[in-house]
């Protein structure tokens, strides 16, 4: 059930053994290229010999695809769609399509379709990030680092909230419901229904946050001593090359864009 | 009204088999405990009773109506089930506008709600409170709050997930009185809990489940004398039923009454 709260899946892959810090610079390095490496097809290309051989790798294919499927498709898509027709003709493109008074052009699609795959990227590589990396690793290896603790927890705090967020409106409706709450109504019933449903949330969240203060500073939070961990994430020398590597990656990214050929 | 579980299987989406064939009846106004350790089936089983959760195989039946056939605001003039956190479901500025919400949305007439609301405050002493901001109270008298906001819908069926779970003992008291009056109202009472006193004071039939499955179902007396078995789902019997049992009585005894009766009978036979 707590598993249910993040994107995370628990499972054995050597992807979830990679140091949550590597996978993070290589989210980014994907981004980067995506945004700033050269070539139009280079986006498509991360997608198809990068991320979703990972996804196999880290065996969350099926978790990614699902979670990309609802989540991406219909903005893209749409995004898609807007960009090739709304790109400002400026004269001298074939034009593919006439819809209403718009052109659809060869290089409206082209953009379209950069700007499209770009987005894919940056959304699917974060979320095979979420899928193979618990949170609380994430956290533990960044402060491990030296990241300053409330930084750490702002960050991790906003990963897990709108699944957190999720559970407990599923679990109010539930309850309300039970007292009789009609939610699949008419329109005005529908609006009736939404005191009864936000209402807890937003106080239960209220009340929580005291709790989570109280709760953390139990633990010595703000403490300026150095803390120990329970738990050790392992960081290798294979780790710190693909680092360095990633991070070639990205300043060659910036560089194309620097000095274009 | 009756409850009739047949068969009954229940998967969840993410591909959890909670429940792997029950079956058992609960007459109209019986009062039941469910125990089992975490995980067992329990809150699964009960959102079955009112709809919340569907059958993946088998069925329940409330009365004469079959649970795949009715929505669940439609139940819940039925089935009453009080949720475990009383924070998932308050919402209006006064307690006696959230114990009101229930019956308005099963549509009684404006003297019945009255009528029900100030029962329900009553029975569960908020009538001095009723003006106040549940938020303004402490968890213990949100939770008698959650009590009152089900008791007012007046439904034949109520339902309680670990009503005991971290009240003080004047509370646990509160909500043994609640289930006393809705026994003498006639009412079915099913709760689920970890309370193995509570459980052993105010229930005549104890259910155990174990990984999905009725591990016991029977008269108090009976299930509490299982030890072995019970500890298959970690629940240990009350104290006394278990010092009863060292001392070799030759009945077994869940309360003070029953140990001391038995024990009377014990010591001048013995002699
Ligand atoms: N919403 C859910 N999705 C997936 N699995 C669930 C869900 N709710 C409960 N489970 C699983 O079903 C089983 C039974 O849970 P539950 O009925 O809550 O047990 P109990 O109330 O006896 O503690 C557990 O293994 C639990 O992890
Ligand atoms: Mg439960």
């Amino acid at each position: 059930m707590k598993d249910k709260l993040t994107f995370y899946i628990e499972r054995e892959s050597s992807l979830h053994r990679v140091n949550p810090l590597t996978k993070l610079v290589m989210v980014f390095a994907f981004i980067i290229l995506a945004f700033f490496g050269p070539g139009f097809w280079l986006p498509s290309l991360l997608v198809v010999l990068g991320i979703i051989p990972l996804s196999f790798l880290g065996r969350v294919q099926r978790e990614y695809f699902r979670t990309a499927g609802r989540l991406l498709l219909p903005v893209v898509g749409f995004l898609f769609l807007m960009q090739s027709v709304f790109h400002p003709d400026v004269g001298d493109s074939r034009v593919l399509l006439q819809v209403w008074v718009l052109n659809v052009t060869v290089e409206g699609v082209r953009f379209a379709y950069l700007t499209a795959s770009r987005i894919f990227v940056m959304v699917s590589a974060f979320i095979l990030f979420l899928l193979t990396t618990h949170p609380s690793e994430l956290m533990s290896d960044l402060t491990r680092r030296g990241l300053s603790g409330t930084f750490a927890y702002v960050i991790t705090a906003t990963l897990q909230i709108i699944p957190q967020m999720q559970a407990k409106a599923s679990t109010i409706i539930d309850a309300q419901r039970s007292r009789g709450l009609d939610t699949d109504g008419s329109f005005r019933k529908r609006v009736g229904a939404l005191l009864p449903l936000t209402g807890p949330l937003v106080f239960g969240s209220l009340v929580e946050v005291e709790e989570r203060a109280i709760a953390i500073e139990a633990r010595a939070f703000t403490s300026k001593l150095e803390k120990t961990s329970l738990r050790e994430i392992p960081d290798t020398k294979l780790d710190k090359a693909a680092r360095w590597f990633f991070l070639l990656l990205i300043v060659l990214a910036f560089g194309s864009k620097l000095w274009p050929s | 009204m009756r409850i009739v579980v047949n068969e009954l299987h229940h998967t969840y989406p993410a591909g959890v088999e909670a429940l792997r064939g029950i079956s058992l009846v609960i007459e109209a106004g019986e009062q039941v405990a469910m125990v089992g350790q975490n995980g067992a089936g329990k809150t699964t089983l009960v959102k079955h009773f009112n709809g919340l959760l569907q059958p993946t195989q088998g069925s329940v039946h409330i009365g004469d109506w079959d649970t795949r056939e009715h929505a669940v605001s439609q139940l819940a003039a039925r089935v009453g089930y009080v949720f475990q956190n009383p924070d998932e479901q308050l919402f209006t500025k006064n307690v006696h506008d959230e114990v009101a919400f229930g019956p308005r949305n099963l549509g009684y007439s404006p003297e019945r709600i009255e009528r029900l609301v100030e029962d329900a405050l009553a029975l569960t002493e908020l009538t001095d409170k009723k003006e106040t901001n549940p938020y303004d109270l402490s968890s213990t008298w949100r939770k008698m709050v959650a009590l009152a906001s089900i008791i007012s819908m007046d439904t034949p069926v109520v339902i309680f997930d670990e009503p005991t779970t971290g009240q003080d003992a004047a509370n646990i008291a509160r909500i043994a009185n609640v289930v006393r009056v809705l026994r003498e109202r006639g009412k079915t009472v099913i709760t689920i809990t970890h309370d193995i006193d509570f459980c052993a004071e105010n229930f005549e039939r104890i259910i155990a489940l174990a990984q999905g499955r009725v591990l016991l179902d029977g008269p108090a007396n009976d299930v509490l004398a299982e030890d072995e078995l019970l500890a298959t789902t970690y629940v240990d019997p009350p104290q006394l039923t278990r010092l009863g049992k060292r001392l070799g009585l030759p009945v077994t005894v869940r309360d003070e009454e029953q140990f001391l009766a038995a024990y009377r009978e014990f010591i001048g036979t013995e002699k």
